[in-house]
């Protein structure tokens, strides 16, 4: 126990020392703060700032469509009336001269509505935009509401009685956890959720990657011959997985400390509000740690293997999408996750023991999985460590010792009889 | 009582018998080697010693004991593959080496420090092991294996890549740690060496031991049929009946006698021609009674 501590510490102080640790503790935060505020901002101004014209066949539907778009202060956008050539009439030269108008940017598009004397509406908007949906969607709506608007008032509704009838409503989404009602809306619970799965990912996938560069280092510097003659194979894979996770939890800890500290700031409380507001609880915070030891201990465990059977850090990083798969896999049921979180789909990939850190957190972003899931979840990730660890401790315990060139699969199954 | 004792131990990797039945004991305070060609079963044999691979049939012994990992700690390795943490500072590396094997951090810093005294590195002490030359590093494997004082010392290769003057001091340094008594197990495919060093011997080949026992009881079993001259004069003594082969560069001759031939006659012969200035009649050396036994086909 004494030589498994000595060596854990030894790869403690030498990661915690490192260049490395310092830019990922300080960038990685950072980098995913940029990237969530930026998101945050894009949604927030897509669709802004854009100058439309509105060509109406019908000049009162027309002003009705612009009052309704400026009506959204957000959207910041400028409406002009298009004048027709024939008033009441939108003919193929007006099409053109709006087109012209578009291609020499002097608006970003124009909203054709031609309402017929008789039969459906067509409504079209063009600009150069083609994935503008926001825009779109806010035309849509608006010339629905001038139209619901209008008919009411033709079936004798007062003006003001069609406002009012017609005024939205705000929909706010809050979360019932443990049967209680929390202040926090489901956006921010969701991105809470999203960043630690995403914290989670990071981290296990890049402490999993330097154990198995830390076995290739030891191997090239041919260090394995003198520790071995001292302290057991096992011994020395053990101190490592432990001195590589304990980095971790410290680097983890110290992103927990600077976020409670921003948190609870002056700066903190003026920017996380609204969507942007944090909302972990202690549970989570257990369970991160919890399922970033497990994450961490099943991909080391297997990278630990698998450097054992490379010679240089390039080979290694051949097989790092072994590790990016279970994320991908993930992240590609963020919708299933987020609208049906209990759906048998995502039990099971939260119950898949490569996916269920960032299954589970994501889960938590819209519901607390039930306790009896998360128990199992952990129980089948011991089980996969364990199962992986057989594996890999006895590649390890050869392949530290062959030099020279990549082990084959036949000489992999071989150095698992041996063993 | 042995310290190191190998009874018919044999180890095969896939279809290659690496080590064959390997029999020896090394007795406490001997300085003892193990010689042959590259790839002959030495880096195996010693491997297994020490616990790294287990032997497939036979048995080892380790101060007259079943080979255990606790008497490692008296044991001191330096391998053949030497490897160091390239950036760990020198201090730091030796105080980690020692404390692995027992040390409190305190006594390996002490036992670091004057060492590294010593072996003339002390103003590296605290740099890191990559800024240092090969020579610099070897010096701190070879500390490496020695910091926990242990009583088996097994050098594998421990002169190979240094200059003379270094190779020198760590050759003193091993003598010192024989004169206080410790055991030392040398293996190396450079058999001048070890004919300097050693008291006893196990040659190898292919795996299997060909000779072993004291390295005098070992060349006085082949006879003495090599003889130089250095002279001036007539040289026609050279194409002497006693002669089968025989060498001359400029006053230097390396004569080989006949199976019968005698010396003594040679020498009077030589001395009725030409001015003799040394004629010595050489003992073999163990590269080549290695040779002779294993008919020549090495490739050391």
């Amino acid at each position: 126990m004494r030589n498994i501590l000595l060596i854990a510490q030894r790869e403690y102080k030498e990661q915690v020392r490192g260049r490395t640790f310092l830019i990922t503790t300080i960038l990685l935060p950072a980098v995913f703060a940029g990237v969530f505020y930026l998101s945050f901002l894009s949604g927030k101004h897509s669709g802004t700032d854009k100058h439309i014209a509105i060509a109406c066949s019908d000049p009162a539907l027309a002003a009705e469509i612009r009052t309704e778009i400026l009506s959204d202060t957000d959207a910041h956008s400028t409406v002009d009336l298009f004048t027709a050539e024939m008033p009441g009439m939108l003919m193929d030269s007006d099409r053109s001269k709006l087109v012209s108008e578009v291609d020499s940017k002097a608006i970003d598009g124009f909203f054709w509505v031609d309402v017929p004397a008789t039969g459906p509406i067509q409504a079209t908007y063009e600009a150069q935009t083609a994935g503008d949906f926001v825009t779109s969607e806010r035309l849509q709506s608006a010339l629905n509401h001038a139209l619901l608007r209008g008919r009411l008032v033709e079936h004798g509704i007062s003006a003001a009685a069609a406002d009012s009838l017609l005024k939205t409503v705000k929909v706010d989404t809050r979360q019932i956890k443990n049967g209680k009602e929390v202040t926090s809306n489901a956006v921010s619970s969701f991105y809470s959720a999203y960043i630690m799965a995403l914290l989670l990912t990071m981290t296990t996938m890049i402490y999993g990657l330097n154990v198995g560069r830390s076995v290739i280092q030891e191997k090239t510097s041919r260090i394995f011959e003198v520790m071995l003659a001292t302290v057991k194979a096992g011994d020395m894979l053990t101190g490592k997985l432990i001195g590589i996770g304990a980095v971790g939890l410290t680097q983890i800890l110290i992103w927990i400390a600077a976020g409670a500290i921003f948190a609870g700031s002056a700066l903190g409380a003026q920017y996380l509000t609204g969507n942007l507001q944090i909302h972990i609880s202690l549970l989570q915070i257990v369970l991160f740690a919890v399922y970033f030891l497990l994450g961490y201990t099943l991909n080391s465990a297997l990278f630990a293997g698998l450097g054992a059977t490379l010679e240089t850090e390039q080979e290694l990083q051949q097989y790092s999408p072994l590790a990016a798969l279970p994320v991908w896999l993930s992240f590609s049921m963020i919708l299933l996750i987020s609208t049906n979180p209990n759906s048998i789909w995502v039990v099971a990939a939260s119950l898949f023991p490569p996916c269920t850190p960032i299954v589970m957190f994501l889960r938590m972003g819209s519901q607390m999985p039930p306790l009896w899931q998360i128990g199992a979840s952990i129980a089948l990730m011991l089980l996969a460590i364990w199962a992986v660890l057989w594996f890999s401790t006895r590649l390890y315990r050869i392949g530290i010792l062959m030099y020279g060139k990549r082990a084959t699969l036949p000489e992999m199954m071989r150095w698992l009889r041996y063993s | 009582m042995p310290v190191v004792e190998l009874a018919a131990v044999t180890k095969a990797y896939q279809d290659k018998v690496a080590v064959n039945q390997l029999s020896f004991r090394i007795e406490p305070g001997q300085m003892f080697g193990l010689l042959g060609p590259n790839g002959s079963g030495k880096t195996s044999s010693i491997r297994m010693m020490i616990g790294i691979t287990a032997p497939d049939s036979g048995s080892i012994t380790l101060f007259d004991q079943p080979f255990t990992r606790s008497s490692l700690t008296r044991v001191g390795y330096l391998p053949e593959e030497r490897g160091l943490y390239k950036k760990m500072k020198v201090l730091d590396q030796l105080i980690f080496m020692g404390s692995l094997r027992g040390l409190s951090t305190d006594e390996a810093q002490k036992r670091a420090i004057a060492w590294a005294k010593k072996l003339d590195i002390a103003h590296s002490i605290l740099k890191k092991t990559e800024e240092l030359s090969k020579g610099m590093q070897q010096k701190i494997q070879f500390i490496s294996a020695l910091i926990h004082e242990p009583e088996l010392i097994i050098m594998d290769e421990p002169f190979s890549g240094l200059d003379p003057v270094n190779a020198t001091l760590l050759q003193d340094t091993l003598l010192e740690q024989k004169a206080q008594g410790k055991t030392i197990l040398f293996s190396t495919h450079r058999m001048d060496q070890v004919e300097k060093l050693c008291d006893s011997i196990a040659l190898i080949h292919q795996g299997n031991l060909v000779l072993s026992g004291g390295v005098r009881e070992i060349k006085s079993r082949y006879k003495r049929d090599r003889v130089i001259v250095e002279f001036s004069g007539d040289d026609s003594f050279l194409r002497s009946p006693e002669i089968a082969q025989a060498k001359n560069y400029s006053g230097h001759a390396e004569i080989q006698l006949k199976e019968n031939g005698d010396a003594q006659k040679l020498l009077v012969e030589a001395v009725s021609k030409a001015t003799i200035y040394r004629f010595e009649l050489m003992e073999p050396s163990l590269e080549e009674i290695f040779i002779q036994t294993v008919g020549g086909k090495v490739d050391a």
